[in-house]
């Protein structure tokens, strides 16, 4: 990180140095979430806004996982979730270069790998230069950190939001009152006008959307239908929700999982495990191999936070308390999972932890309490997606089969 | 000297012994951005939980997990232990993820009488200043109905005369460490500070005045100059690694940490609304891994280095302490191109074999002092 800067600002450089990493991916179309229409629309709306982000005229923002990107696509500024992107480089087998150049730049092997892999992707200069970066502290206080460092990196504004742990008239008016300072920051930064008009229709699509999705959900919680839970876990890891193209992606999906839903007679096949923590992505062995004989419910795209819908006249206070609802707390959490375990009828609960991701960890004793409460049979078990080094799956294996027989 | 440096780390030493032997309520806290003030003027005894006694962690760990920051292990593990009966409840604040997790931890399965967690924003900033000062005036009000006592504007600023004084005596033993001709260890400073930390405000403010007294009428206590060193990072409170460095002939002259230099900045005005005025002095403090702003920590150890003429920088990290890491290659980086060497150490609290630390401590010494 010589003088901790980028010094080249091409795009076309930046685009052909992400494109020899991408290049090696390995998709599965084996996979039942690959045979869903709503999966390769939104295969192609990532890859056309990848591209997009890469043009010389385009402007990015760059943001965390569940950063309201409503007031970025009120913007028509390209959001670039920097976290989310660390996955694509564990499948593309790439991760590993990037890894070492973070240690060769001192930072330590302990951080989150889902951190690191962005650090190294920056300093190797494969993505876009950011015109402006946004960050809150979700879901980690390191992932703002970061973003702070990359603002250092590529010399651009930086604005981030501070969330509050609890839910009140007080900490609501803080968050709203950083919203609208933000907007100011954006307009005075990029020189693009706030308006209105704009936000409202994000707002209105946003909804739109969401109720496709919560529509989806409801089907599910009745039925197993192979592919949906992975699929809405995607859309809700893009955080794309305010576009018009995920509004297509959700109805589509939602149609889909009406015609799996009306053709399912057999209602509950399979012992149905909730996946709380972050997910390994689709073609994984760990998945392919539990969902073999169970169903696999990801838990985040069930998280409160993720389904509240924006008051669509004072959105800001919804995104507010939505930013709220995201921040990890083990007693809403476990309100939280409480009711899933209701409403789905569950068998198990695993929980993931990836190497240093210490709220998973903290989270835990809260969810491992109430799976004992539930008399639920729970496993943790811990892993690393980005970093391979810190993970085998032969070892993970022996649990995961000891787990899956006293099932 | 000794003497009188013995009789002020006794303090801490015996603070457990020391406040069994107080009737007032003692509320146990963590984080140097908890304000003491208000718990004086509420006629409760403050005091910071430090891990040390907590040196078993396979309990906490099994609620935490093995990979957590130690010192939130420690404290944990003091927690679950009962090391400290006398405890009325406990006041945390959002320092960073791990202490969140810990709080919530603390409460479920410690269950102290009284618990409160404050909101400190991490962003530097009006929104986050006005926030804030809500924060302390529901602290304030929780305190009130919990200890059914009222807490006067009067007796605030009687708890802000009581901790300035603590911070002035402190930052007077600190300046005299600028000079090359006095020096006092480091271990022996930071017992200082924790002695300060233990809820025995007025006790160790007496005792600290006459140590201040004895060194001024010494005007050279034999030390010449060395080379001058500052510890900067997480908490930190590992007398082997400085030993290791005044062993070399150096010296520590200044720890820009939690239990150091960073507790006793700055003086809360005393003057306009003591509320406002013990929130602002917390929230502008902002010097911490903590805070999201890498720059203002950066400056503030800038300072540090100018004000105390420091040649070389250890800085220390609990192994997991991700706040403190994430910072690290930004300073590195912005230290080299000031001229200053910098070393990474990363430790556990309570650690006590440091023989691999030692020889690393020893090369960055030689080639910083001999070469």
């Amino acid at each position: 990180m010589n003088a901790l800067k980028i010094k080249d600002k091409n795009r076309e450089l930046q685009y052909r140095n992400m494109i020899a990493v991408l290049g090696k991916y390995n998709n599965n179309p084996e996979n039942p979430a690959g045979s869903l229409t709503s999966r390769r629309m939104r295969s192609i709306m990532n890859s056309y806004r990848l591209a997009e982000a890469y043009k010389p005229g385009s402007k990015v923002a760059y943001v965390g996982e569940q950063f309201p990107t409503e007031i970025v696509f009120a913007f028509n500024l390209l959001a670039w979730n920097i976290e989310s992107m660390s996955i694509l480089f564990a499948q593309a087998d790439y991760a590993d270069e990037f890894l070492h150049l973070t240690q060769e730049n001192s930072l330590s092997r302990d951080i989150c790998s889902f951190l690191r892999g962005p650090f190294g992707v920056m300093l190797a200069n494969c993505y876009p230069y950011p015109d402006i970066i946004l960050a809150n502290d979700q879901p980690c206080d390191c992932l703002a950190k970061l973003e702070y460092m990359a603002s250092k990196l590529y010399r651009c504004p930086f604005f981030t939001l501070n969330t509050p742990n609890y839910i009140n008239d007080d900490s609501l008016a803080y968050l709203l009152r950083q919203c609208n300072d933000m907007i100011y920051y954006i307009e005075s930064s990029t020189n693009i006008r706030f308006r209105e008009e704009n936000f409202r229709k994000v707002v209105d699509y946003a909804n739109e959307a969401k109720d496709y999705y919560c529509k989806t959900i409801e089907l599910h919680r009745k039925a197993m239908l192979p592919g949906v839970s992975r699929e809405l876990h995607e859309i809700f890891s893009m955080n794309c929700f305010g576009l018009k193209e995920t509004v297509r992606i959700c109805r589509t999906l939602y149609e889909e999982a009406l015609e799996l839903y009306n053709h399912n007679t057999d209602r509950k096949k399979r012992k149905r495990i909730l996946w709380v923590g972050q997910v390994p992505e689709s073609t994984h062995e760990l998945l392919g191999y539990m969902e073999n004989d169970h169903e696999v419910i990801f838990w985040a795209p069930l998280w409160e936070g993720n389904l509240l819908m924006l008051d669509s006249k004072n959105p800001l206070k919804s995104i507010a308390e939505r930013a709220i609802l995201y921040h990890w707390n083990s007693e809403r959490m476990k309100q939280n999972i409480s009711g899933i375990c209701d409403t789905y009828e569950l068998d198990a609960i695993i929980i993931s932890n990836i190497w240093g991701c210490r709220n998973m960890l903290g989270i835990n004793p809260m969810v491992r309490e109430l799976a004992n409460e539930r008399r639920l049979k729970f496993l943790t078990i811990n892993l690393d997606l980005v970093d391979r080094k810190n993970f085998s799956f032969a070892q993970m294996k022996n649990r995961i089969d000891a787990f899956l027989e006293i099932l | 000297m000794k003497t009188l440096v013995e009789n002020i780390t006794d303090l801490y030493k015996n603070r457990i012994e020391l406040l069994k032997t107080k009737d007032n309520p003692k509320i146990g806290w963590i984080s140097i951005y908890t304000p003491e003030e208000i718990f004086y003027a509420a006629g409760l005894i403050p005091f910071r939980i430090t891990g040390e006694q907590g040196i078993d962690l396979t309990d906490a760990s099994a609620f935490l997990g093995s990979n957590f920051c130690s010192y939130v292990l420690s404290c944990l593990s003091e927690g679950l232990g009962g090391i400290y009966p006398f405890m009325e409840g406990i006041v945390f604040l959002d320092s960073c993820d791990m202490r969140k997790r810990l709080y919530e931890v603390w409460v479920h399965n410690v269950k102290p009488r009284y618990s409160f967690f404050l909101e400190l924003p991490k962003a530097i900033n009006q929104p986050g200043r006005e926030y804030f000062r809500l924060q302390i005036r529901k602290l304030i009000t929780s305190i009130e109905s919990h200890f059914d006592y009222k807490i006067s504007d009067v007796l605030l600023q009687k708890a802000i005369d009581l901790c300035n004084e603590s911070r002035r005596l402190l930052k007077e033993l600190y300046d005299m460490r600028k000079s090359d001709t006095f020096f006092i260890s480091s271990t022996a400073t930071i017992n200082i500070i924790k002695a300060c930390t233990s809820g025995l405000k007025e006790e160790f403010n007496e005792r600290l005045k006459q140590l201040l007294l004895f060194i001024k009428k010494q005007d050279n206590n034999g030390t010449k100059k060395k080379h001058r060193v500052m510890i900067s990072g997480s908490y930190f409170d590992n007398s082997g690694i400085i030993d290791t460095i005044e062993k070399m002939g150096a010296h520590v002259v200044c720890e820009d940490i939690s239990n150091g230099v960073k507790y006793l900045e700055g003086e809360i005005p005393q003057d306009g609304d003591p509320v406002e005025a013990i929130a602002d002095y917390y929230y502008e403090k902002g010097s911490c891994a903590r805070i999201i702003d890498t720059e203002r920590r950066f400056n503030h150890m800038m300072n540090l280095i100018k004000e105390y003429g420091i040649e070389s920088v250890i800085y220390f990290s609990l192994k997991f302490c991700d706040t403190n890491f994430m910072d690290f290659p930004y300073f590195k980086n912005k230290l080299a191109q000031n001229g200053i060497p910098v070393l990474l150490i990363e430790g556990e609290q309570n650690m006590t074999n440091i023989e691999n630390l030692r020889t690393r401590i020893q090369t960055f010494l030689e080639t910083r002092m001999f070469s």
